[in-house]
């Protein structure tokens, strides 16, 4: 008895001083070995989608297979802070979004990692318009009716979002902040329950990003004032822009983009950003990313650099925004 | 009949060879990983999705839909062998079901819940095709006024099914109440007592806890029977494998009522299917001519949830196939599943993808003939397991619970709180109180906070919402009466009970 | 059975003056989580106007816990009920040391070794384990889990220390 519980103790010393090893990565051959890529939601959601589009190409050029992770927790933050503190060899990656890597920074004052701080930019892969929807007996008729009667009835309306630091909740409070509105925010849990509530007319209206509301949209079970994009969307063409609406003050779009830990070597960082273009440019691709409502983003926008300029200015964006609200 | 050419042309598509494979592969892969404690059905159809991605989007539905009422039927194994139930919807299912194992009756047992199933499986099917679109508008109907007071009802429902004092039950409720507190605050994001650990920021997983006060507890308590426990359920003689014909003439009508009350509570998102088990098991102890054999193995105990939760697994693809809207997060998978195939599930769905619905209808069906066949056989080989010798059973347990855990999330910390939760169950168990309540706590907890501020939100504060929208005020009445009869005959009953509940 | 603990003397003085120990220590621990609940939320805002607060509901279970604590240890004190069980230390002491190392090590080493070092420390839980059996046992079942978690069901998880891979 005795025996063997030293024998477990000797074999626990043993591996833990064996772990404590560390073997430095090259980048000369980069990859050599299976890449992990975290993504910081469920798989089957819009992050989990794009990524999954993209890596499958990225995989191919690359001649490594990528595995992806679902890392789901605290809007992503979870997830992003453990690929902030993953090795930073070129083989953990993350895809980051808008909300991990610019809302996070004003919502969670105790935020483990900062975006700008511990992260390489890697490449923008895919942005997501966001739409003005509102359940379909809601009186206002275009966007104009809608600013007025959301600014008359303030004490009134209530406005649905996905939980707080979502993309719908980060939007809301945005498009909240220029019309100088603080409707009653109802919080559901994901975006599949507040559709339930605007269907249903439980609610009056929020902001979400296209790929569920298409369908809802088209079959007249909601419907949309204007999409905050410069321009029109071509699965919904009669759905007018902000600008186009009167209210070209609101911007958004989700966007989705891989990150590496800071410190990956630059060689590493353009082989991945060279693969993630090449993912881009194929036409199946691009095909799949379309048929999501994604806007692929235009080729002086896939450098890390302008990855490194967005997600600054994204942070600049959301944190006067959102700071008030947490 | 419009009806019937859509159904012929769902089995049109549903018996395709392909579509068949994908249905028997996803209903062995669902059965596998129901059976293997610790993954649950959400984290199954997670881990599963990419397979798919490279097959047709028909198939590759069919299967993912395989899996998840596969998992229902794997999930009741573990629930009555080992007591371990992976899902909030078979917890009750362990009540009897582990004890009818302990007595020797683990056949009977695993064949009725497979028996219960099927049946259910089949009369939701049905449903699905003929009521789907009208059934729609209960979906709709319920706004968060209504879900809280279902909320409630719930919570009333694991007052009824403890089977000793009331108010450690309630005492227990309150505590899974509490443990699902921890987290995020839905409303302002605030962090509650999760001590900046960062994998409590969400909360406490259903898996995490389950495993811990179910699983982990009852190895702990075994060892300490020592050997007393493993010769209980190895050497027992086992009793046969299939249900006798009293075991059947006594299920039967809880078949029925267990798939009636679970088709309807799967139609409502979130939440309805672990309410139906529970509203089902209570339904049967409350009609029961002798309620006290609930909860020391009554057939009618496992028969009626196991139908119910199978009936609310089924039904729940109702809002998805009419709406479009995922109703629980497993559906939510299913969305997206669909839109990787650029395929987005909305109101006109039905309409735009016949071959997708009506194949996937058709197909449960299949699927749940084939589970049939499957599992039947399979109850020889699961009440042999029985016979291994606890003290090789019991590490391959921990293993397989701790693979399980650690697989939800990849996150070790969940394996610790689990193995703490475990300490917690044995030291419950050492007095007395009861951990069936606990979970139930801890799943409708978070559900019914929000409901109840969504609610209070949208009515600015006014609690009359509660009782002014009918519905709502329909299942508080049913609540308030089933706490008088739950209470009042214990009142009187206590001091028996006391004695009874002394002997573990 | 050499697990069987020795009466605490604790126990004896509550055998004076409690009816019913198992529920009475048991309401009193319910008070203590109840009252470390409220002070772990004490920091959450509470109700603010119409809606609730961050604080409100757990601050409300909490008092409500305290109260069936108080209520099941009122029991335990009046009526005649069960003494507090035996515990033993064995089982529970191994089992959550093997739970403890597979989180541990997972990820540094890897399923297969996490996996069979934790099933062997799982076996020393009993006094009943055959160690050669218990060895063959852990090897297969560690050979199992290895070809049905990251194969068949696609897990991504690490198969082998991270020091012989990289």
């Amino acid at each position: 008895m005795m025996s063997v519980r030293s024998l477990a103790g000797a074999c626990l010393s043993a591996f833990a001083a064996l772990g404590a090893f560390a073997v430095p990565a090259s980048a000369q051959n980069y990859p050599t070995r299976t890449i992990t890529m975290i993504v910081p939601f469920a798989a089957g959601g819009p992050t989990d989608v794009i990524s999954r589009i993209v890596t499958a190409h990225m995989a191919q050029t690359l001649g490594q297979s990528i595995v992806i992770e679902n890392v789901v927790g605290a809007g992503g933050t979870t997830a992003t802070t453990r690929a902030a503190r993953a090795a930073n060899d070129g083989y953990t990656l993350v895809t980051g979004h808008m909300g991990t890597h610019a809302a996070s920074v004003p919502l969670y004052p105790k935020l483990a990692y900062h975006p700008e701080k511990d992260f390489e930019p890697v490449a923008l892969l895919a942005g997501t318009p966001i739409l003005i929807l509102a359940r379909k007996d809601f009186p206002p008729k275009d966007l104009k009716e809608f600013v007025a009667y959301v600014r008359a009835n303030a004490d009134k309306v209530n406005a649905a979002h996905a939980g707080i630091g979502s993309v719908s909740h980060a939007s809301c409070e945005l498009l909240n902040s220029i019309l100088d509105v603080k409707p009653v925010g109802v919080p559901f849990n994901g975006t599949g329950p507040a559709m339930n509530a605007l269907v249903a007319g439980q609610v009056d209206y929020m902001c979400d990003q296209i790929v569920n509301a298409v369908p809802q949209i088209n079959a007249g079970t909601i419907k949309a004032y204007a999409v905050a994009t410069a321009e029109r969307n071509p699965s919904l063409p009669n759905v007018p822009t902000t600008a186009e609406a009167g209210l070209p003050a609101f911007q958004a779009q989700a966007w989705n983009a891989i990150f590496a830990p800071k410190g990956t070597s630059p060689a590493i960082i353009a082989t991945l950003n060279a693969a993630a273009i090449k993912a881009l440019d194929d036409e199946n691709v691009r095909k799949r990313l379309l048929e999501l409502g994604s806007v692929i983003p235009a080729p002086t926008h896939r450098t890390p650099e302008a990855l490194a300029t967005l997600v600054k200015s994204e942070i600049a964006k959301w944190t006067p925004v959102l700071k008030p609200a947490s | 009949m419009e009806l019937f050419a859509n159904l012929a042309h769902g089995f049109a598509v549903a018996l395709s060879p392909i579509n068949l494979l994908m249905c028997l592969i996803g209903a062995l892969v669902g059965t596998l990983v129901g059976v293997l404690p610790g993954i649950g059905t959400i984290a199954t159809v997670a881990m599963l999705l990419p397979i798919t991605f490279g097959l047709p989007p028909v198939g590759a539905l069919i299967m993912l839909a395989g899996i998840y009422y596969g998992a229902q039927y794997g999930g009741s194994t573990t629930s009555i062998l080992v007591n371990i139930p992976g899902e909030a919807t078979s917890v009750v299912t362990a009540l009897d079901g582990h004890q009818m194992a302990r007595q020797g009756r683990a056949g009977p047992a695993l064949a009725i819940a497979a028996i219960g199933s099927f049946f259910a499986g089949c009369v939701a099917t049905v449903l699905i095709a003929v009521l789907g679109a009208p059934l729609t508008k209960l979906a709709l109907a319920f706004g968060p006024a209504e879900y809280f007071s279902l909320m409630v009802l719930g919570l009333i429902f694991a007052v009824v099914l403890a089977k000793g004092s009331v108010l450690k039950a309630i005492a227990m409720i309150v505590f899974g109440l509490l443990l699902s507190m921890v987290g995020s605050d839905i409303e302002t994001g605030a962090s509650r007592m999760a001590f900046n650990i960062p994998e409590l920021a969400d909360g406490l997983g259903f898996a995490t806890v389950a495993m811990g006060v179910f699983g982990f507890a009852e190895i702990i308590r075994n060892l300490d029977a020592g050997a007393g426990m493993s010769r209980d359920l190895v050497q027992q003689k086992i009793t046969g494998l299939m249900p006798t014909r009293k075991d059947l003439m006594d299920s039967a009508p809880a078949i029925v009522r267990g798939t009636i009350l679970g088709s309807i509570l799967g139609i409502l998102p979130g939440g309805g299917a672990v309410i139906a088990s529970f509203a089902a098991y209570t339904l049967e102890k409350k009609i029961a001519k002798d309620p006290s054999r609930f909860g020391r193995g009554a057939i009618e105990g496992v028969a009626s949830p196991e139908s119910a939760n199978n009936a609310a697994a089924q039904t729940s693809f109702i809002p998805l196939l009419t709406l479009g809207i995922p109703p629980n997060a497993v559906m939510a998978l299913m969305v997206g599943a669909m839109t990787i195939h650029g395929i987005v599930p909305g109101p006109q769905v039905m309409v735009k993808q016949p071959d997708l619905v009506w194949g996937m209808i058709a197909s449960m069906w299949i699927g749940n003939l084939m589970l049939i066949i499957i599992n039947l056989p399979l109850v020889g080989i699961w009440v042999r397991l029985l016979r291994v010798p606890y003290r090789l059973m019991f590490p391959s347990i921990v293993i397989f619970c701790a693979i399980g855990i650690y697989s939800v999330n990849n996150a070790p910390v969940d394996v610790v709180l689990a193995g703490a939760f475990g300490l917690v169950g044995y030291w419950l168990i050492k007095h007395d109180f009861e951990p069936a309540p606990l979970l139930l706590g801890m799943v409708l907890g978070p559900l019914m906070e929000e409901n109840l501020r969504r609610a209070l939100l949208i009515s600015r504060g006014d609690w009359s919402v509660f009782l002014s929208r009918p519905l709502s005020a329909v299942l508080l009445a049913i609540a308030a009466g089933l706490l008088v009869l739950a209470v009042l005959p214990t009142l009187r009953a206590k001091r028996d009970e006391v004695f009874v509940e002394s002997e573990g | 059975m050499s697990d069987t603990p020795s009466e605490a003397p604790v126990k004896s003085i509550l055998q004076k003056w409690v009816r019913g120990p198992q529920d009475f220590v048991g309401g009193l621990v319910m008070m203590a989580v109840a009252l470390f609940a409220l002070w772990a939320s004490s920091d959450l805002q509470g109700m603010h106007g119409f809606s609730f607060g961050a604080g409100t509901a757990p601050r409300m279970f909490a008092v409500l816990l305290l109260l069936l604590g108080g209520a099941v240890a009122l029991m335990g004190l009046l009526n005649d009920g069960p003494h507090i069980a035996a515990y033993s230390w064995r089982g529970p002491l191994f089992v959550s040391a093997a739970i403890v190392f597979f989180a541990v090590s997972i990820r540094p080493l890897g399923l297969v070794v996490t996996a069979f070092a934790s099933f062997m420390i799982a076996a020393l839980g009993s006094e009943e384990t055959k160690w050669l059996e218990a060895t063959i046992v852990g090897a297969c079942l560690t050979l199992g889990c290895a070809l049905l978690f990251p194969y068949v069901l696609g897990l991504p998880m690490p198969m082998f220390p991270r020091f012989l891979i990289q």
